[in-house]
């Protein structure tokens, strides 16, 4: 056997937000047509229509997220949604319908974000239609019983105060920004929930969320592969049709400006740790609706695109100096697609926000890596990048971008994330928008988008006090290396050790890491 | 030049021939093509309807398995890393703006038995891929301050993975179900021998030499291409890689006389998980024992399984049940995690698997239920196959157990000849009291 058991445990462990050819397209680009008012629905779904492709993928993505959750009630969205996809149907329960599943080799899964909530099935077509009406019963008639109900709230609970807490420092770094960062906003509490958010919530709460949320104003259907003609709108007249979901409220929550950060506000995560978690980030006004998006995607991708060399802060702080396994940079949310190094899709948000990630540090350079980073933050914000940097990076994306949709769930998914930005399809942006880039409009994006004084930091360490100290005194902290490096790295670490950073002593907080998600908001 | 051409000349194809995809009922059906060069390198190519995408792994048949020597765990591991600190014509950064401006997605991993070195990318590449991957194959050249610079790496590898307590209790379980074997110490490393490495610069040349050679290499090619120019760009670029013949001395494990058990501590909040392993045979195309333990697995531990049923649905004791073992070389464990709910209930998960093993040593599972195993585990195998990577992945598993393309569709007519005698009989032969391992992870204090 291939190594699945070991996946299942990994992704178990550190995934929170997912639980558990020739192609025709329909409204690949006119994705925001015929939306119809507020409307999140359309009449027609989103198709990726293969001939002769044995598999289908079903995206049925609804326009409710952690930012609907009600007060108090941290975690309702996740729950509502593990309730849906992981819970029976009126008349079939769950411990059958995952016997079913299981024959089929067929799934049901959910990702929840903080604005959008996707069901996700995937299904060979030799068992389309039996698997169709379990997927479509889950949605429009789900059972929520009692034992489901207390499965599933476990389930986040100990994600949130086992998983997140205790097995995956980096994971509780970037969920600490975010809390941070989106202080007194929407996003700021982990789509999974807090604590006390989760240990209020009853079998009716979710239920009422299920009534007002899964409407048909929220709602928009994805589906891709070989599947029979007119199934797509089968699909979304049985779901968002007279006999499926009821109207709802077409009035999507406005969303505020997240506050102003000032100078560089911290949160020190403590608690046992072999080496320090570090994630650095602030809002962002721009998103892929927005032309400078795709000058920042260049810029970033040249700062720190994920899990590739092609970063200039992997190959300094880990390329050329040891310092730890990567460091990446983002201007959107990113989750890592499983074993890829592409992100998940059906995750878009209103707002967005730029973030440093540093994977684990040995604790002795910790200061010292932090201050590398924010150092390079300062260097690309006020250097820009050059002409042969903009031209190879640029090309780089062309090519890459292509390989982010090399399946057709996907390229399913990144199609309806363009319905929700009001964009074309996001692939073909980039292909179309890039080659009429230059390196001034780079920079100039960069100046505009781009900062480095007014930051949130997130640390996961041991030492809080100590590591705290080092902040405030503004400490040299002089890195330790395994070996003797080259002049000109020492010489470019003189710079960054006599770097001082900008700490807002008011805004330093140490917190317990059992301290951590546990009020509710 | 006249000794590269005569090189070339004495690197000719030995081996062309057609593997897995001419029967309509295997498993597998994709065109594979298979060649060999007189050094020992073979390639299998496969046909795969990806427009203007192809996947280019190079398959290196030497894991942490291969690590021998007291104090040097986890250097086929380090070893990946330092493939990508370039050569003489490819420094490390010109390497990776080549990479850069093709736009590929490239990297590498390892495992206790083999090491994958793979790139995704446009088809238009494949002449520059064939370029590269050869020259760092066959050219490979660091300093010892890169390696001693890439160490730091490695520990952090190390310590972003040992924030999860699996990660120990795995480490915990191996360590104590083998006295001997190479498979006793994880992939990763000992952390010991991890923040020792910087001192070995030679042994990691030594590493090189004795393993990273044609005849213990593996190139497989899958999606959009032509065959004859890989074919001739194979033989151009790798022609003049020589082969070595280095037999690690790889301890035999003897028979485990009595059970083990252990237990390890989390400093942080977490759940208490218990962890079971079972030796059980290294992996075989001809035996039914491996593709019967597979099923086994499927039987105990999916969700559709009376077990899953019980302890995750109805009695919610666990949020996490798997097991199962991954074919090796030699002879693995097989394994049983759970993630259990309530403290107090840890010795009644593991009476409850041990249980349910001790059930299918006695009833002979239904056919029915059987049937529909198998129907599970033939539709994953198919639907997983959606992309380049994918399949290049899955046929490097198996080129590197056996370097036949034909074991995978071998494999799959085992699965469907497993009988539920099949079922008990492996249950009985290798599910017993002393040869079992068991580990429990709790919160420290409680």
């Amino acid at each position: 056997m291939l190594e699945q058991i070991q996946l299942r445990a990994f992704i178990f462990l550190v995934c929170l937000v997912a639980f558990s050819c020739s192609s025709s397209e329909r409204l690949e680009n006119n994705s925001s047509a015929d939306k119809g008012s507020d409307s999140y629905f359309i009449l027609e779904p989103i198709e990726l229509f293969i001939p002769g492709d044995p598999l289908i993928n079903f995206h049925i993505a609804f326009r409710t997220g952690a930012i609907d959750d009600p007060v108090q009630k941290d975690g309702l969205n996740a729950l509502t949604a593990l309730m849906v996809a992981r819970g029976g149907t009126k008349t079939i329960s769950y411990e059958e319908i995952t016997g079913m599943l299981y024959s089929w080799s067929a799934s049901i899964t959910v990702q929840s974000d903080k604005e959008m909530t996707t069901l996700i099935g995937h299904v060979h077509r030799d068992h389309l239609e039996p698997f169709y009406g379990i997927l479509r019963d889950l949605i429009i008639s789900p059972g929520f019983n009692e034992s489901d109900f207390k499965r599933n709230k476990d389930f986040l609970t100990n994600a949130v105060v086992s998983t997140l807490r205790g097995n995956n420092d980096e994971e509780l770094g970037k969920q600490a920004l975010n809390t941070l960062m989106y202080q007194g906003h929407p996003y700021g509490v982990p789509e999974i929930g807090t604590e006390m958010g989760l240990g209020a919530i009853t079998l009716d709460d979710v239920r009422a969320f299920y009534g007002r949320q899964y409407t048909r104003d929220n709602l928009l259907v994805g589906i891709a592969g070989g599947y029979p003609s007119g199934f797509g709108d089968r699909v979304a007249s049985d779901i968002g049709g007279p006999n499926g979901l009821p109207d709802g409220n077409s009035d999507f929550p406005t969303l505020e400006t997240p506050r102003t950060l000032k100078d560089i506000e911290l949160l020190i995560v403590e608690k046992q740790s072999i080496a320090t978690a570090i994630s650095i980030g602030f809002p962002l006004d721009i998103t892929r609706s927005e032309d400078d998006f795709f000058a920042l995607l260049v810029a970033n991708s040249y700062f720190g695109e994920h899990r590739t060399f092609n970063g200039l802060l992997m190959n300094k702080m880990r390329g050329e100096r040891g310092l730890n396994y990567g460091d990446y940079s983002y201007i959107e949310n990113f989750i890592q697609d499983g074993g890829s190094r592409f992100p998940v899709a059906n995750i878009p948000r209103r707002q967005q926000f730029f973030s440093i990630w540093i994977r684990p540090v040995p604790h002795h350079n910790a200061h010292f890596a932090l201050k590398q980073a924010l150092y390079e933050l300062r260097m690309l914000v006020e250097d820009g990048i050059t002409e042969q940097d903009f031209e190879i990076t640029r090309e780089f994306l062309l090519n890459y971008s292509n390989l982010y949709v090399q399946t057709s769930n996907r390229r399913l998914g990144y199609m309806m994330d363009s319905h929700f930005y009001e964009s074309n399809y996001y692939i073909n942006e980039i292909q179309a928008r890039l080659p009429l880039l230059t390196v001034d409009v780079v920079n100039a994006a960069i100046n505009r988008h781009l900062q480095y004084k007014n930051l949130a930091v997130a640390v996961v360490t041991t030492n809080a006090s100590e590591f705290r100290d080092k902040l405030l005194t503004n400490d040299l902290s002089t890195p330790r290396y395994n070996t003797q490096v080259s002049d000109q790295i020492l010489s470019e670490d003189e710079k960054i050790i006599s770097y001082e950073l900008a700490i807002n002593p008011d805004s330093l907080q140490i917190v317990p890491v059992e301290e951590l998600f546990r009020e509710a908001r | 030049m006249i000794k590269h051409n005569l090189c070339l000349l004495l690197a000719s194809i030995i081996v062309v021939g057609c593997g897995a995809g001419q029967n309509a009922d295997e498993v597998f059906s994709y065109p594979v093509s298979v060649f060999e060069l007189s050094n020992g390198l073979k390639v299998v190519a496969v046909d795969y309807n990806s427009p203007g995408i192809v996947a280019y792994y190079t398959i290196v048949r030497t894991g942490s398995r291969n690590e021998v020597e007291a104090g040097f765990s986890g250097y086929a591991h380090f070893f990946e890393h330092m493939m990508f600190r370039g050569t003489k014509k490819y420094p490390t950064k010109v390497y990776n703006k080549v990479i850069k401006q093709m736009g590929a997605d490239s990297n590498a991993f390892t495992t206790d038995d083999w090491t994958a070195y793979h790139i995704v990318a446009s088809s238009d590449s494949l002449e520059k891929i064939v370029e590269i991957e050869s020259d760092r194959f066959l050219n490979l050249k660091y300093s010892e301050e890169d390696f001693k610079t890439e160490a730091g790496a490695i520990l952090g590898e190390y310590n972003l993975n040992f924030s999860n307590p699996v990660a120990l209790l795995r480490e915990k379980l191996y360590d104590r179900a083998f006295l001997f074997h190479p498979y006793k110490h994880t992939t990763i490393g000992l952390v010991g021998d991890i923040q020792n490495m910087p001192n070995h610069y030679d042994y990691s040349l030594e590493f090189y030499d004795r393993y990273y050679r044609p005849n213990n290499s593996i190139i497989v090619v899958v999606g959009d291409f032509d065959q004859i120019k890989l074919k001739n760009l194979v033989e151009q670029y790798y022609g003049t890689w020589e082969s070595r013949d280095f037999v690690p001395n790889i301890p035999v494990e003897p028979p485990q006389t009595r059970e083990r058990t252990d237990s390890v501590t989390w400093p942080n909040p977490t759940l208490p998980f218990i962890m079971l392993g079972y030796h059980v045979p290294a992996f075989s195309d001809q035996a039914i024992d491996v593709p019967a333990l597979d099923v086994f697995s499927q039987l105990l531990f999916s969700e559709a399984s009376p077990l899953f049923r019980k302890l995750y649905l109805e009695e919610q004791v666990v949020d996490l049940l798997s097991g199962g073992v991954v074919d090796h070389r030699d002879a693995p464990l097989f394994t049983i995690i759970a993630r259990i709910t309530d403290s107090e209930r840890i010795d009644y998960v593991r009476d409850s698997i041990i249980e349910e093993i001790e059930r299918l040593k006695i009833e002979l599972i239904d056919s029915s239920v059987l049937a529909d195993t198998k129907s599970h585990m033939r539709y994953t195998f198919a639907m997983g196959l959606d992309n380049p990577s994918n399949i290049a992945e899955m046929m490097g598993h198996y080129l590197q157990l056996t370097e036949d393309p034909e074991t995978v569709n071998r494999v799959y007519q085992l699965y469907d000849s497993v009988s539920p005698k099949d079922i008990k009989q492996v249950a009985i032969t290798y599910f017993f009291e002393t040869n079992r391992t068991v580990i429990v992870l709790k919160q420290e204090g409680q």
